[in-house]
């Protein structure tokens, strides 16, 4: 059951997106940080179900921040959302402990996909 | 949102540059499989200049190469203005052993033709793809003039002056692209005039409604 | 306006518009290109390009279609670089001096109305005369009216490029300075015509005895210069020795007379430190020193 995510990305505006894409009725709790290492330090400090990753970004990049939540915790949920789409950053990324990767821009569907997807391996 | 006549704001160059971030990750996506190569595009640049300092401004960001060669092209829709993809010159020999083909006659065109033809058909291919997908997303589809192809030992005679009337702004996106594994890399600069700066306002207003 | 009005209009247009779907197959071929190709719509709709044209399938070609099809952009096939698209008799063969129609052509995207990209366009000009205009008027600016050979004007902007490369990728370079030797004597004797006429035969023996890869362009008056690119002062000792063995071998005859000439030389190797003007120079002080030495003969500084 999802009940705190959190979003890493430098840019406020991309995080405004994705914020507007995740459905208001079901009483998540959405948490923000900037960089990938804010986003390091936040997972400790909350926990989220689910973890929203831009991966270039400032200070420490989507998928170092990845990697350094999964090793805190193997079970870490991490979605890296993402326009860098090419097929070796994708790899790269699912190398490196994402559950999955999505496209930007996010969408309603886009995002429910991935909440779904987040709650059938969290199960 | 904030609407002011002729510039953008904070807020607005924030959007775009999010939208330029979308816009430039399909296009490298797509380059990868057009051109069969692995392009990285920076995360882009806003800057909102005098038309009159353009020339200037452009001179100042390349001044790390000597000798430089530039594709010029524009493009008109809603979304109007200049490309200018600029190598270092070096870069067209590079560029002819990834995409020359030796099968293909140009009879006694020497091979700075040769070069150049390689250039403009790839600055042709790198802007159509970074304005066509930012085009998209904003909503409109344009076209383009025939790229032209300069190559000059100094950047004083290659960047062209009085692309725009004194006294009108101009917006310029900026990027740096690199073929991966491969010793290509230089800027891409858009610049747009005045004309598209309430559409492109409108534009990304739109653009952002979806997301209230 | 209807599709029939367009499609009339499509088939009068003095250029060949040709649709392709996304598969590069033909969907439309207009009357202009009927005409020239001499391949109907019948034949050619729902074909594959490459099944008529098999040469237009390059990795460039395709890449431009693919980058069309996917970004929407346009690319272009200009005259100077491709020449033509398609291999089509000329119009007219008055006055023209290519052998196949000379072409630009525009390639753009076709859109649905949903805007995504359904097939593209091909847009065929024939620019034939605006080339022969502009390979008359290149003509005119580099070659000397008189001899055919290149002019000076030419000759300078070589060595300029010439030296610059040089100097890049420091390679042998060298040059050598002709003057025929007693010109003026054949024109006090024989009349200006006379003169022309040595002129004339004197630069296009040369033109033939050089290199492929040398330039020789008519200086001034009697003096004509040679440039050899990637040329060492030893090799082209032995350029300038043909040269000057064939001229002086060389048989005029003029009405009725037969004139002999002989030419000095001089030569000149690229050093570092050399401007345009200093190795022209030297290869000038060398010919004025085979002229003091007795003529015939080439001196080497």
């Amino acid at each position: 059951m999802i009940k705190k995510i959190l979003l890493v990305d430098d840019s406020p505006i991309s995080r405004r997106m994705m914020k507007s894409c995740i459905p208001k009725d079901r009483g998540y709790e959405v948490f923000e940080a900037g960089d990938g290492l804010a986003g390091f330090e936040a997972y400790k400090e909350i926990l989220p179900d689910v973890t929203f990753m831009d991966l270039t970004m400032p200070v420490m990049d989507g998928s170092e921040s990845t990697e350094k939540i999964r090793e805190f915790n193997p079970e870490a949920v991490v979605i890296v959302c993402t326009a860098d789409i090419q097929i070796k950053s994708i790899t790269n990324a699912l190398g490196r402990g994402a559950l999955m990767v999505m496209k930007k821009p996010a969408s309603k569907e886009t995002v429910e996909d991935a909440l779904l997807k987040a709650e059938e391996h969290i199960g | 949102m904030d609407y002011c006549i002729d510039t953008i704001s904070e807020e607005e160059k924030e959007i775009l540059q999010e939208i330029m971030n979308i816009a430039f990750g399909k296009a490298a996506a797509d380059l990868a499989e057009v051109i069969n190569i692995f392009v990285v595009l920076s995360v882009p640049h806003i800057e909102i200049l005098n038309a009159q300092d353009l020339p200037e401004y452009l001179k100042s960001q390349v001044s790390s190469y000597d000798r430089v060669s530039i594709v010029e092209q524009n493009f008109w829709g809603d979304f109007k203005g200049s490309a200018f993809l600029v190598f270092q010159a070096s870069a067209g020999k590079e560029l002819i052993s990834l995409f020359g083909e030796g099968s293909e006659d140009f009879g006694s065109e020497s091979i700075d033709a040769l070069e150049k033809e390689t250039l403009m058909e790839v600055g042709n291919i790198l802007i159509g793809a970074c304005v066509g997908k930012l085009s998209e997303l904003l909503g409109d589809a344009v076209t383009y003039s025939p790229p032209r192809v300069v190559t000059e030992n100094s950047t004083n005679d290659a960047i062209p002056v009085n692309i725009f009337e004194s006294g009108s702004s101009a917006i310029v996106l900026k990027t740096v692209f690199c073929f991966n594994e491969r010793n290509v890399n230089g800027f891409l600069f858009l610049v747009t005039s005045n004309d598209s700066i309430l559409w492109l306002k409108k534009s990304l207003a739109t653009f952002m409604e979806q997301y209230e | 306006m209807t599709l029939s009005e367009l499609i009339q209009i499509f088939d009068t247009v003095n250029f060949g518009l040709v649709v392709l779907d996304r598969d590069i197959k033909i969907q439309y071929w207009n009357r202009w290109m009927v005409m020239h190709s001499g391949i109907t719509s019948d034949q050619i709709i729902s074909e594959p390009l490459f099944d008529f044209f098999p040469h237009l399938s390059t990795p460039s070609f395709n890449r431009n279609c693919k980058a069309v099809l996917s970004f929407g952009n346009f690319a272009f096939f200009s005259q100077k670089l491709h020449r033509f698209l398609f291999p089509f008799k000329p119009d007219s063969s008055f006055g023209y001096r290519f052998d196949l129609m000379q072409q630009s052509c525009t390639m753009g995207p076709l859109r649905s109305d949903d805007n995504s990209i359904s097939g593209l366009f091909l847009i065929v000009q024939d620019v034939t005369e605006l080339a022969t205009y502009e390979q008359k008027l290149v003509e005119m600016n580099t070659k000397d009216a008189l001899t055919g050979i290149y002019n000076r004007r030419f000759l300078e902007s070589r060595l300029q490029e010439e030296c610059d490369r040089q100097r890049r990728h420091s390679r042998p370079l060298s040059l050598i300075m002709i003057d025929i030797d007693f010109f003026k004597k054949v024109n006090d004797t024989y009349g200006h015509q006379c003169g022309d006429m040595v002129l004339q035969s004197v630069a296009a023996k040369a033109a033939t005895v050089i290199r492929n890869t040398d330039f020789i362009a008519r200086y001034g008056g009697e003096e004509f210069c040679c440039l050899l690119p990637e040329t060492p002062a030893d090799a082209a000792e032995t350029v300038a020795e043909h040269i000057r063995a064939h001229i002086e071998k060389m048989e005029n005859s003029f009405e009725g007379n037969s004139v002999k000439v002989t030419i000095s030389l001089g030569i000149s190797d690229f050093v570092a430190e050399d401007t345009p003007d200093t190795f022209l120079k030297r290869a000038d002080d060398a010919l004025y020193q085979a002229k003091h030495s007795g003529r015939n003969r080439f001196i080497r500084i």
